[in-house]
């Protein structure tokens, strides 16, 4: 115990001394001294990169100028450029699909010159030169014939470039950076068949839209302050595009002329005696009107303002349905209800809905 | 004659009476609704040139004919989401990326029960018009319903982006990243700092300031407090785009979970995601996105943000342990303390006097 009691002593003395050796002002001496110093040493990237591909087309041989400007002044040596779809430069390197640079060839070049190629694959060129300091800061472009281009025109792909001291792209790198490109079908007709939007709307739809019951008004009977008025539609929608679907639902507000029932602009119950419309997806009880979407795809659904059981709105232009991603057919019913005060103007009040399935971009 | 002209008579009253009894629709010729577009159409145009392209239409109803009314309307975007907010409005001024002065189609087109129809659609960008993104939409109406209080009408849309190759103006500003829930849509709400239950989306938020759409690409990197690294490279997976003027958020899947999927003929990958079978604590999630069209500056942006993934049950037993390790570490240092200095004595009133 005794001896436990020493040792904290001593330790106690030992950082007490330190306190004038090491002070705040000698701290941040070595901090500022380890900032300023690790960037002699230190890799920085290119600047003013881009690539310029003549054709976009997918698996055309074209010719490609990749522009850089070199940061560092240490001497180059050599230039690496890597074709990989990832542009980081430590992720694993996949080829993009079709790209060949195997028989390119080095047709000019601008800014820091003398380059040849040294070695060259299906994705990777090495150019070189005698070890020179770029005069900086140094804008440099590199043209490549003969490149054949990737196919895959979903995907951007990238060139991972360095530069480096040695004269075969080995040894301690200088600068980095990447370059994006991508194919893609330039003025002639896309050969790729398109995704496919699939919606059909009417007071009964079949499952897969391959039928209707091609009614597309309803009367919904006579106004009172006692009761609540409704009616019922039904949309089918699908689509295979990877963005899936929204489905927007607008129109004017239900009107006799000039004497307008409005509706709810957020989810709110049916209320007989006051002036009000509103429609919902689900299914509801009071009153009992309406059901729940039907179908696999779970993933197409309701809009929340518009999935709420008994709870009911309408602004003009609102999605109310709504997938984020492929969802194949799903079946709505869409519920109305229509409400009217004792005060309400008599006359014949109708709306048209306008169901607008798009996809999303 | 005189009985023949009575006869005429009552056949003409007849037939009156019929049309008055009857609804007024079941005189019209009834209309397909069920219809199958194309969702998007891209294209690559260089100023001065055209491109002569069909869209196809097919009427999935095997009885009725599709009758369509076509029209090119302007459109944007609804808040940081996909959804397009579209100018139904004829009188509405055109955007300043419209294509409407410059694609047609057809005014009306009716496709026969149960077949296909394609439809010619032409785009012309004239000569020395400035590069960058151009979109508009084609809206396919079919028949209004007329009668009742509620009629109803069913729309198909068709986005179509043109793209013209040269100088452009691009400049994407990161302002969030990453734990998402889904069901926000885009919204910026759906980022969560900390979760309760385990995550399977990262997303990212981009302003977009340029005069094209963008679709970056580069990758995202999870790490958790161990240093253990999970890789996202798949940063776009539906393959969205960031608008001109809007704050896009795209979501990627921790574990992206491919599907193939048939609709019809076609074929397409479906982007769900997969258990993300993070462990409980915090990942810090840094982006390296790249963007830049074709002869123009590749850019590059990049954050670093985190979120804790704390789910009950985790919350719970750290709890527990805790208190458990704290009523031991308390009882530990008590005896220490005595062994080191004595066992405490109580303090009589008149040693707190004094």
């Amino acid at each position: 115990m005794e001896r436990m009691r020493h040792l904290l002593f001593w330790l106690h003395t030992f950082f007490h001394s330190w306190r004038y050796i090491c002070t705040e002002e000698v701290v941040a001496l070595l901090l500022a001294l380890f900032v300023f110093m690790m960037p002699v040493s230190a890799t920085t990237r290119f600047e003013t990169r881009g690539l310029f591909m003549q054709t976009t087309e997918p698996g055309a041989t074209t010719s490609y100028t990749v522009t850089l400007k070199f940061m560092s002044p240490e001497q180059v040596g050599s230039l690496d450029m890597l074709f990989c779809n990832d542009p980081i430069p430590y992720m694993p390197c996949a080829v993009p699909t079709g790209l060949d640079v195997s028989h390119a060839t080095l047709t000019s070049q601008s800014g820091e010159t003398g380059f040849s190629i040294h070695s060259q694959t299906q994705n990777h060129i090495i150019i070189s030169r005698t070890p020179t300091a770029p005069i900086f800061p140094s804008e440099s472009s590199f043209t490549f014939s003969g490149i054949i281009n990737p196919t895959d025109t979903t995907q951007a792909f990238s060139i991972r470039m360095k530069s480096l001291t040695s004269t075969d792209g080995t040894g301690p790198l200088v600068d980095f950076g990447s370059v994006r490109g991508q194919v893609e079908t330039g003025i002639m007709i896309q050969t790729q068949v398109p995704p496919m939007l699939v919606f059909c709307a009417a007071q009964h739809v079949d499952d897969n839209c391959t039928g209707t019951d091609e009614t597309y008004y309803r009367d919904m009977g006579t106004l009172s302050p006692n009761d609540t008025l409704t009616a019922q539609s039904q949309m089918a929608v699908g689509t295979n595009a990877s963005q899936g679907f929204v489905v927007t639902a607008n129109g004017p507000p239900m009107a006799a002329g000039t004497s307008v029932i409005n509706s709810p602009i957020l989810p709110t119950e049916s209320m007989p005696g006051t002036n009000q419309f509103g429609i919902n997806l689900v299914e509801n009880t009071i009153p009992a009107i309406g059901g729940n979407p039907e179908g696999t795809w779970a993933n197409a659904i309701p809009s929340a303002d518009y999935g709420i059981p008994n709870k009911y709105k309408f602004v003009s232009g609102d999605v109310v349905a709504y997938s984020p991603n492929v969802s194949l057919m799903r079946k709505f019913t869409v519920s109305y209800i229509l409400n009217s005060s004792k005060d309400l103007r008599a006359g014949v009040y109708t709306t048209t809905i306008t169901l607008i399935a798009s996809g999303r971009f | 004659m005189k009985h023949v002209k009575s006869l005429v008579l009552a056949a003409f009253a007849v037939l009156l009476s019929v049309s008055y009894v009857l609804p007024a629709t079941q005189a019209s010729a009834v209309s397909s609704s069920a219809l199958s577009i194309a969702p998007k159409k891209n294209y690559v145009i260089e100023p001065g040139k055209s491109v002569q392209d069909t869209v196809t239409i097919s009427n999935l109803d095997q009885s009725a004919p599709l009758n369509l009314t076509l029209r090119v309307i302007d459109f944007s975007f609804t808040g940081n989401g996909g959804t397009p907010k579209l100018f139904m409005d004829a009188d509405t001024p055109q955007t300043t990326w419209s294509l409407r002065s410059y694609l047609k189609i057809p005014q009306t087109v009716t496709v026969e029960p149960g077949k296909t129809k394609q439809v010619d659609l032409n785009v012309a960008i004239p000569k020395g018009h400035g590069a960058g993104s151009y979109y508009s939409a084609i809206v396919y109406s079919s028949g209004s319903g007329q009668g009742g209080n509620i009629g109803l009408n069913a729309s198909g849309v068709t986005l179509v982006f043109v793209n013209i190759p040269g100088k452009v103006k691009e400049d994407l500003q990161f302002t969030h990243l990453g734990a998402y829930d889904r069901s926000a849509q885009g919204d910026l709400s759906g980022y969560h700092y900390f979760n309760t239950q385990s995550p399977d989306t990262i997303a990212y938020t981009l302003k977009n300031n340029g005069n094209v759409v963008e679709a970056p690409a580069g990758n995202i990197t999870l790490r958790d407090i161990f240093g253990r690294t999970t890789t996202i490279n798949e940063l776009n997976p539906s393959d969205s785009l960031a608008l001109i003027g809007q704050e896009r958020t795209f979501m990627t899947c921790i574990k992206l979970k491919p599907e193939d999927v048939k609709l019809g003929n076609t074929t397409t990958k479906s982007t769900t995601c997969d258990t993300s079978g993070l462990w409980p604590g915090y990942y810090s999630v840094s982006a390296d996105l790249f963007y830049g069209q074709n002869g123009n500056l590749t850019q590059e942006v990049t954050k670093v943000g985190g979120f804790w993934y704390l789910p009950w049950w985790f919350i719970a037993v750290t709890i527990v342990v805790l208190g458990v390790a704290g009523f031991y570490g308390y009882r530990t240092y008590n005896k220490l303390r005595n062994k080191l200095y004595g066992p405490r004595v109580a303090k009589t009133k008149s040693a707190r006097r004094k």
